[in-house]
């Protein structure tokens, strides 16, 4: 449970190792999106990426239908947020735009 | 058995003291893994593959799925196609129908079989297909009837 304390490594530095653009008006999914990040991230084509499945970390769709849910009364919601999460050690960010970036932790501070 | 009506006894005299905070028994909520199940198109296709066989590689699953969406045989998938569904099923759909004991799912051996709440989704996926979902479903059910004749 520590990995998932938000309190945890203040000084944790991160450095964003890959980014993908979701269209929600795609063929794609947002889970599948975030797994294609995450493998992209860890250098592994996105099949490799098993453990553990997205579905016992976050609810994807929920976050799919809070960001890019249908229209209400014929306009879409605006509602601007990020949804941040661990994957194995990695920092997984879903942004309101459509952004998913991935970050990783930086080794102590170089300078 | 038994014990059961037992149990359901002393459910319904604590029934009498406190009404309100009685909850139905599971065996009338057993609609709820049907909702569930039933939610998104590619779960409805997945059900759909369990008329035809009752047990599948997550890798054939993902070829059949990503024919029927791009309404081509088997044999034209593309490596692309078949590994944007096999992720999705994978990360997202298969646990979800696993938590609703639609199918279970041995991680060894990425095989998928049918559960025990696969007969009801089946059955209401017979009864609602051919008014609700026709458009969107019928080379799924295509098959199904292939299958059947």
């Amino acid at each position: 449970m520590d990995k998932d304390d938000p309190t945890r490594g203040a000084d944790t530095h991160w450095s964003q190792v890959a980014q993908r653009h979701y269209e929600p008006n795609g063929n794609g999914e947002l889970t599948t999106a975030i797994v294609y990040t995450i493998a992209e991230a860890d250098g592994v084509s996105p099949s490799e990426v098993k453990s553990p499945p997205l579905y016992e970390v976050v609810d994807a769709s929920a976050i799919e239908d809070a960001f890019f849910g249908p229209d209400v009364a014929g306009d879409s919601r605006q509602g601007v947020g990020t949804v941040e999460f661990r994957y194995n050690g990695s920092l997984v960010k879903v942004r309101s735009d459509g952004w998913i970036q991935v970050y990783e932790p930086t080794e102590a501070d170089l300078s | 058995m038994a014990e059961e009506s037992n149990t359901d006894e002393q459910a319904t005299s604590d029934a009498s003291a406190s009404p309100e905070k009685q909850l139905p028994p599971p065996s009338i909520l057993e609609i709820e893994p049907v909702y569930q199940a039933l939610g998104h198109p590619r779960r409805r296709y997945l059900c759909y593959t369990l008329y035809e066989d009752t047990e599948w590689s997550l890798t054939d699953l993902a070829t059949k799925i990503a024919a029927w969406e791009n309404d081509i045989p088997d044999h034209a998938v593309t490596e692309n196609q078949r590994e944007e569904v096999y992720v999705s099923l994978y990360h997202a759909h298969v646990p979800k129908l696993v938590d609703e004991g639609v199918i279970t799912f041995d991680e060894a051996t990425e095989r998928i079989t049918a559960a025990e709440h696969a007969e009801q989704v089946l059955t209401a996926l017979e009864g609602m297909g051919a008014s609700l979902n026709s458009r969107q479903e019928t080379h799924a059910r295509g098959d199904m009837n292939e299958k059947e004749n």
